[in-house]
């Protein structure tokens, strides 16, 4: 059963709007893969154009090597689970489960077999003869997947299913997903604007930005090695320095960073840089760390805002003397344990960090992400830069 | 501060005597049923008797009044309810500049006088041969009816989920297993308040019926044939009757429907 | 149009609507109107002149209205009778509308709609009977205003227009209650209360705040009430008398006592017109779209 899924050149176009660039990719057989991106930026639409509900302006679709071409969405051997589940509310559970089998017209020993087997699969023996209605959000998750997997799908289609329950719910929901996959050997497409679910679960993932796959890796690579500003930005927390590249050499990359002076870096994979060039430092805040005032290598000088203990951590917004800019700084206990009494607003701290652990990329004028909503806040900049994302 | 209180209570007072305005005159004509005089009053009251009941149920017009009354909302029952559907689905699936244009004349005839129905109706069915009966009554009635059913089929279709529709079809499911299975089932509640409705408006219809029903006979217009020839307590004697059918149907209809809304409102 | 529907339906099922959505507005709806229209154009033929040289396009049957006092006097009694009726209905159900959105628990209300509908589910020649019998010569009326001593005998409520329009503003009163009701519930409390402290009084609270909320309620009720007013034969024929007759009993004789179906036929449409002219006028002066009537 080959459940690898390749999108060939695929264009999606909605009058004069463009909701997916050209894009290629491959997905293999039994791959936990997610779309990441903030919403509108065409994940949604990639996963209808997978799943036949549209049909797209160019390019190819292959499941298994198939061409899909032509095939109507009730003949592919997908199955999705919709963000709100469009559980049927007038059928029984074992009904909503065994309805791809009904229509399929397998007859009713068959069929309550499998829902029996699916059930349990999903740890809700016993619910079968329940209406859906009765059942509390998470057990409608499982229905729900339950259902999708009763037709046999060699591809799972997931449209941000956890989006509707609790935090709580949630996390527990995502380890549940990933057994289940793992137990299926089904390829699972995930899309989510939830970092969180996309790094925790996916085997590779593809951050996806206006209309274009910004990057496609697996999670620790997408965190350590972001190939964009905008993943540099939309994945885990970033601070953004703007400098000019004074000397590449290979990996190490000295900077200007106008009042903040010189900077040091490590050139994101990938990457070529030229002197002079207009780039980007991204600083993640557990990589800073307090430095006495005269410590050798990259310093940066900063007033305390707003301090955040959170126990196990703490997370400093802090505003740099020389520029101006923002700066978050996160420090792990065993750094904020030796500065009891210290981190006091307005306090002034010196900041370092390894350049090994700053990534510098071409200053792209990709749009800033919020961290909470995953919408992009930097309006100037999205028009700037909106044409070469 | 008094001004508001008496205004409060003059309003109260008013919805009494509206709620009187309206029963009164039905609890009269009930009352007139059991009056032994000769023509339907309560004044004077000439003794007690069941004998109207009676001499309606040897009244061999008026069941076959009724009989064709039934043949007849059965036939619009038929005809109305699925053209109803059809026009929903129809309101609902399509966006074209067209539409507004449509819809108005989908509205038209709830908006057109019934004899207007019943005339044109049976000027148009003239050419073909076909002179008033029940066949053109049928089909004159449906043609506002059938709009009425659209309006109360629009009314839960809108409500409808369409993600449904798209989860039905991504388990592999045809589009007619779809319709039938998903929205069929769905808009079931609708259809039986429609038919109910239908029903009864093709029971009571007078002023389109008048002109299409030829030398038949419906209920209708037996009993106001009735009241302006040959008038006995026997017409309140089957008003009587139709009103308790009719009060046990809609006190029926009524709390089936506010249970299946409270259901509703507790599933979401 | 098509290309939607069997994109959801599948071809089939988009046939079988459109087919029967076609039948409906072309076979039942248009042609027959058209037919109507064409017929009131047309002498009143004997078959074997049609098709001859008197059969040709005349205005002549829209003429005899104006060359007939008789008929156009009912012809105007008939508008403003069911002005009249309107006015009436909205003017009798407004208050109770307003009680039913705004004052009432929600209990009340519930029971109040319930008791509304009620009656309303009962035959119209019923209805329209039984204040045939309360308006009667000797009936119960007319002794309980005698037994009072306000009238020392009895009055003939049925040979004038006041026992028809009695009877009409019964029969309707539902039509104009529940547009009403409806969009007087849509009206935010607060916008009321707000008025309330701002100082206004009840009248003005209502002219300004509530009424032009309820507007596009008001114009549906009205427009249905005329319709069902002027194109009304069962209360007429019931309540009215020979002296007090109504436009529809007009067309109803041309068509079964006259024999002239293209003299009926321009009545009827002339009627259709009044009824067309009436919603546009209110639609205008209330500034509501048809997208507001489908309640």
């Amino acid at each position: 059963m080959d459940g690898s899924v390749r999108l060939d050149e695929v264009v999606m176009r909605f009058g004069d709007f463009t909701a997916i660039e050209k894009t290629s990719l491959a997905i293999g057989s039994g791959e936990f893969f997610s779309f990441l991106g903030p919403s509108g930026c065409g994940k949604t639409t990639l996963l209808n154009i997978v799943s036949g509900f549209l049909t797209p302006s160019e390019g190819q679709v292959f499941i298994g090597d198939e061409p899909m071409a032509g095939v109507p969405v009730n003949r592919r051997p997908t199955a999705m689970i919709f963000q709100n589940l469009a559980l049927f509310p007038l059928m029984t559970v074992y009904e909503n489960i065994e309805f791809g089998l009904e229509v399929r017209g397998v007859d009713k020993r068959k069929r309550r077999e499998v829902s029996e087997r699916l059930l349990a699969l999903v740890a809700l023996e016993g619910s079968g003869p329940k209406r859906v209605t009765e059942l509390s959000g998470g057990q409608k998750q499982r229905v729900a997947i339950a259902r999708a997997l009763a037709v046999e799908p060699r591809v799972l289609l997931l449209d941000e299913p956890l989006s509707a329950l609790d935090l709580k719910l949630r996390q527990h929901m995502r380890t549940e997903l990933k057994a289940i996959q793992r137990k299926t050997g089904i390829t699972f497409i995930y899309i989510t604007h939830d970092q969180g679910e996309a790094l925790n679960m996916s085997d590779r993932v593809a951050v996806m930005s206006a209309g274009r796959i910004q990057q496609v890796a697996d999670p620790m690579t997408l965190y350590r090695e972001p190939a964009t500003g905008f993943v540099a930005s939309f994945v885990g927390e970033n601070n953004r320095l703007q400098a000019r590249v004074t000397d590449s050499e290979g990996e190490r990359v000295r900077l200007d960073a106008g009042a903040l002076g010189e900077l040091a870096g490590r050139a994101g994979r990938e990457t070529r840089l030229t002197n002079g060039q207009a780039a980007a430092l991204f600083l993640r805040p557990e990589h800073l760390r307090p430095v006495a005032a005269d410590a050798a290598g990259p310093r940066l000088e900063a007033e305390i805002e707003a301090v955040h203990f959170e126990g196990a951590w703490m997370m400093l917004e802090t505003r740099l003397v020389a520029s101006g800019e923002k700066l978050r700084v996160q420090l792990g206990h065993e750094v904020s344990r030796g500065h009891a009494g210290a981190f006091a607003i307005g306090q002034r701290m010196t900041f370092g960090f390894d350049p090994a652990d700053a990534v510098v990329l071409p200053d792209d004028g990709s749009p800033m992400v919020d961290e909470e909503t995953g919408e992009v806040v930097d309006g100037d900049r999205t028009k700037a830069g909106g044409t070469h994302v | 501060m008094s001004s508001q209180r008496f205004l409060a209570f003059g309003l109260r007072f008013y919805v009494v005597i509206f709620f009187a305005y309206l029963f009164l005159p039905l609890i009269i004509m009930a009352a007139a049923t059991f009056n032994d005089s000769r023509f339907p009053t309560v004044t004077p009251w000439d003794g007690t008797t069941l004998r109207w009941f009676g001499e309606l149920a040897a009244d061999r017009g008026m069941w076959q009044a009724l009989g064709n009354s039934l043949i007849v909302a059965a036939g619009v029952l038929v005809v109305a309810v699925p053209i109803g559907i059809a026009t929903a689905l129809f309101l609902n699936t399509v966006t074209s500049r067209a539409k507004p244009f449509l819809y108005a004349l989908i509205l038209s005839p709830l908006l057109t006088p019934g004899v207007i129905i019943g005339i044109s109706t049976l000027i148009f069915w003239r050419q073909f041969g076909v002179s008033g009966g029940i066949f053109l009554t049928v089909l004159g009635q449906a043609t506002f009816i059938a709009a009425y059913v659209m309006l109360m089929v629009t009314a839960r279709l809108q409500r409808f989920d369409r993600t449904m529709e798209r989860a039905a079809l991504d388990l592999g499911a045809s589009q007619w297993q779809m319709f039938r299975r998903i929205l069929l089932p769905y808009l079931k509640p609708a259809l039986y308040s429609a038919a109910v409705i239908a029903f009864l408006q093709s029971f009571e219809n007078y002023n389109t019926t008048l002109f299409v029903v030829g030398y038949d006979t419906t209920l209708t217009v037996y009993i106001a044939s009735k009241v302006r020839t040959g008038l006995t307590p026997a017409v309140n004697a089957l008003g009587l009757t139709l009103i308790l059918i009719t009060v046990l149907f809609a006190v029926v209809y009524e709390l089936k429907r506010r249970r299946e809304a409270a259901q509703l409102v507790k599933g979401v | 149009m098509f290309r939607q529907l069997q994109a959801r339906f599948g071809g089939p099922l988009a046939m079988a609507i459109v087919t029967l959505l076609g039948i409906w507005l072309i076979v039942m709806v248009t042609l027959p109107q058209l037919q109507m229209i064409e017929y009131s154009l047309k002498p009143n033929l004997l078959p074997a002149q049609i098709g001859g040289p008197d059969d040709r396009f005349t205005l002549a049957n829209y003429a005899t209205l104006f060359d007939n006092d008789i008929h156009r006097t009912i012809f105007f009694k008939t508008i403003w009778s069911s002005v009249l009726v309107t006015l009436l209905t909205l003017a009798v159900s407004y208050p109770l509308a307003w009680y039913l959105a705004k004052v009432a628990t929600p209990r009340q209300a519930a029971l109040c709609i319930l008791l509304l509908i009620v009656p309303f589910w009962i035959n119209e020649i019923l209805r329209t009977y039984s204040w045939f019998i309360i308006l009667a010569f000797r009936g119960p009326l007319n002794e309980v205003l005698m037994m009072l001593g306000l009238i020392e005998r009895p009055i003939r409520f049925l040979s004038g227009n006041g026992g028809v329009m009695v009877g009409m503003v019964y029969a309707y009163i539902l039509f104009m209650v529940f547009p009403v009701y409806n969009a007087i519930e849509s009206l935010d409390d607060n916008q009321v209360r707000a008025a309330r402290d701002l100082g206004a009084g009840t009248v003005r609270t209502h002219r300004r705040i509530v009424i032009p909320h309820a507007k596009p309620g008001i114009a549906t009720g009205c427009i249905m009430t005329f319709m069902l007013a002027a194109g009304s034969y069962a209360v007429p024929a019931l309540l009215g008398s020979p002296g007090s007759r109504w436009f529809t009993q007009i067309i109803y004789n041309w068509f079964f006592e006259g024999g002239n179906w293209n003299q009926g036929a321009a009545y009827a449409f002339l009627l259709l017109v009044l009824c067309i002219g009436f919603m546009s006028l209110v639609m205008k002066v209330f500034k509501v779209g048809l997208g507001d009537i489908g309640r």
